[in-house]
């Protein structure tokens, strides 16, 4: 059986693909191409005159011990959201797992927290732990924390990590949960008689078996936390005190729009955009080959 | 190697299901046992109570002696394989195999030693790097088989392992799990819905229907004196003949529809007047001359099995379906007429409403 469409005419698998190809090329490929024009350019900050510098907004930046803050921070604000955002999700999808039957309440109430705007999300998590009028913080103070996100650097940054991490909880417990659910009771089971209990069967059956989900989580969670929190960091801590919640994507808007240096803040957005192919070639390579069983 | 005693065993799963009442048995040490019926009647429920993986609702579990029902499938001393296999599919099939002895805690030259003697056995040797899904189903099966074989158990428990594969290999396969058993001496209890696969494996089969135990014995027992109608027509195939009727005056006829007469030629034992199943197997009607009962078959269909032919049709001038198992090759037309015959010692006689052995 032939199963491809064979067109007659020439002309029409184009016009059926133009859309798309448009839609990539006027918003992606353009203005993909023209931060990496500008990151080349120092630009007056009304665009009036501009002057072809090569790579030196580049050489700048990694001279500039700011923005190397930035990228450590950066790194450590993804990896603690990844984790704790991914560790709470499987804990809870293990409890779902074990009341099948319940798990469809149950899910749907977990998914809310995904419907939230980041906006939303952020400015709900600033009135929670505002050190004058937020509950979270009042209870905290109650335990003998001083819990003051506007003078401590450490503890604002800890902020938007749990923000970011809690509006990504809900995606990856629904991945979790759907893996936990693929997994035959029969081999539990079969591991139950095999004199494991339900901790080991957890790490040596279960947790092996998600691999794949988990791999996939890592990298969505990471590009996540890189790139998509920009609304909530704004929305929350505006980057500072200082500095101290200012990730690359916050910087790149500040550099841009506060700052008007354009062609730093271009050269920025391109080296992002090289971590964001980079992860993505990572995770096509890794989740088809290395992580399968 | 261990007794099992079972006692008024039965399970009900929330929602009100009851899988499985009264189910009363003593196995003994190096038993071959099958527990057989239809798809649904509650034998997996029993297998999976005995293993643990299922919570008894009521009755006891001895196993050697010792009450079981509380204790953890870990803790029970048997081995299981499942239908699906249930290899772990990240493991290879060394990994499969030393699961259960690292859980354990054994010294490894133990679980080296283990190791090699069940894949010797096995013929698994080739494969023991490999991923189960390098494998084929037959392959899978040994696997499932050897995870087992090394625990060492007390019990072995087998959820209808041959069901997923071809039939050539069923037979092949079936023919190893016999001489393995012979081997190892342990007590096997075995689920299958195959009646030959019963047969041909058991020493003794316990046969069910909805929930409840309808025959415990040998092979032969279920064969030659099935206590029940169902196990009557369960065992055996071509399925037994049944022809209903009511006991005439002199008990020695069987009235068929009200018109048809048939002359039993002795005193049988069931009331006048009483309803009852006469049940005849196909390959125990044969030439009419001279038998106890004679029949005629007026022939729909023949299916020719190189050894034997089948001659399928109804008892003729009734509806009652008919069918005869001849030995060799005929030829037979449909719309023709048999005569056939049975001796009396082949007749199983059962009350219709009861479906219990009269004679
Ligand atoms: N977990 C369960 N919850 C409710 N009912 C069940 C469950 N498992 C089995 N049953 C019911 O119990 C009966 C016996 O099932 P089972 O022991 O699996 O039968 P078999 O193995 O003989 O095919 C069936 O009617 C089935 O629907
Ligand atoms: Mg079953």
């Amino acid at each position: 059986m032939q199963k491809r469409v064979v067109f007659r005419s020439r002309l029409l698998p184009y016009l059926l693909v133009l859309p798309q190809i448009a839609i990539t090329v006027i918003f992606f490929f353009w203005p993909s191409y023209q931060a990496i024009e500008s990151s080349f350019f120092i630009e007056d900050a009304f665009g009036f005159s501009r002057e072809w510098v090569g790579l030196q907004n580049y050489f700048e930046l990694f001279d500039d011990p700011g923005y190397l803050k930035s990228f450590r921070t950066t790194l450590i604000f993804g990896v603690s959201v990844a984790f704790l955002a991914m560790s709470i999700a499987l804990g809870l999808a293990v409890a779902a797992n074990r009341v099948v039957k319940a798990a469809t309440g149950y899910r749907t109430l977990l998914i809310w927290p995904y419907a939230v705007a980041p906006a939303l999300a952020g400015v709900m998590w600033y009135f929670m732990m505002n050190p004058s009028l937020g509950i979270v913080a009042y209870w905290l103070r109650s335990l003998g924390v001083d819990w003051n996100h506007y003078l401590n650097g450490d503890q604002a940054l800890l902020l938007v990590i749990v923000a970011a991490a809690w509006k990504q909880i809900s995606y990856n417990f629904l991945f979790f949960l759907a893996g936990l659910q693929s997994i035959p009771k029969s081999m539990l089971e079969a591991a139950a008689i095999d004199r494991a209990g339900p901790v080991r069967r957890f790490w040596t059956i279960v947790f092996p078996l998600l691999t794949p989900t988990t791999f996939f989580l890592l990298v969505v969670n990471l590009v996540y936390a890189f790139f998509d929190t920009f609304s909530l960091i704004h929305a929350t801590t505006e980057g500072g005190p200082v500095d101290a919640t200012s990730v690359l994507v916050f910087r790149v808007y500040n550099t841009g729009f506060i700052g008007q240096d354009y062609g730093s803040s271009a050269a920025q957005s391109v080296i992002l955009m090289a971590l964001v192919i980079g992860m993505t070639f990572v995770q096509f390579r890794y989740v088809e080959r290395k992580v399968q069983y | 190697m261990a007794t099992l005693s079972i006692k008024s065993l039965g399970k009900t799963y929330p929602g009100n299901v009851t899988a499985v009442q009264d189910v009363d048995v003593e196995i003994a040490d190096g038993e071959f046992i099958v527990l057989v019926g239809p798809s649904g009647c509650g034998k997996s429920t029993i297998l999976r109570m005995i293993a643990g993986l299922e919570a008894i609702t009521t009755g006891d579990l001895h196993i050697d002696g010792e009450r079981v029902n509380d204790r953890e499938p870990g803790d029970r001393n048997i081995a299981m394989v499942f239908q699906n296999y249930a290899l772990y599919p990240h493991m290879s099939v060394r990994k499969n195999m030393e699961y259960g002895l690292k859980n354990e805690g054994l010294p490894k030259p133990e679980i080296a030693k283990r190791i090699e003697e069940a894949s010797r056995t096995l013929r698994l040797e080739e494969y023991l790097d490999r991923k189960p899904r390098q494998l084929s189903g037959g392959q899978r099966q040994r696997v499932a088989m050897g995870r087992a074989i090394v625990r060492d158990p007390k019990v072995f428990l087998f959820d209808e392992p041959l069901s997923n594969l071809d039939a050539k290999l069923r037979t092949q396969l079936r023919a190893e799990l016999k001489a393995l058993h012979h081997r190892l001496g342990a007590t096997f209890i075995y689920v299958t819905h195959d009646q030959v696969e019963a047969m041909s494996l058991a020493d003794r089969i316990i046969i069910m229907n909805a929930g409840r135990v309808e025959q415990i014995g040998t092979p032969m027992d279920l064969y030659l004196r099935p206590a029940t109608r169902f196990v009557a027509d369960f065992i055996g195939s071509p399925a037994m003949n049944f022809i209903e009727g009511t006991v005439g005056e002199d008990r020695r006829s069987l009235a068929i529809n009200g018109t048809q007469v048939l002359n039993m030629g002795q005193e049988l034992p069931a009331r006048a007047g009483a309803q009852v199943a006469m049940g005849m197997r196909p390959e125990h009607l044969g030439d009419a001359g001279g038998a106890d009962i004679q029949v005629s078959l007026q022939v729909s269909f023949v299916e020719q099995l190189g050894a034997d032919t089948v001659v399928h049709g109804n008892l003729s001038g009734g509806a009652q379906p008919l069918a005869v198992r001849l030995h060799g090759v005929h030829a037979s037309e449909p719309g023709s007429e048999i005569a056939l015959g049975c001796g009396m010692g082949h007749v199983h006689l059962f009350d219709t409403a009861t479906g219990a052995r009269l004679n």
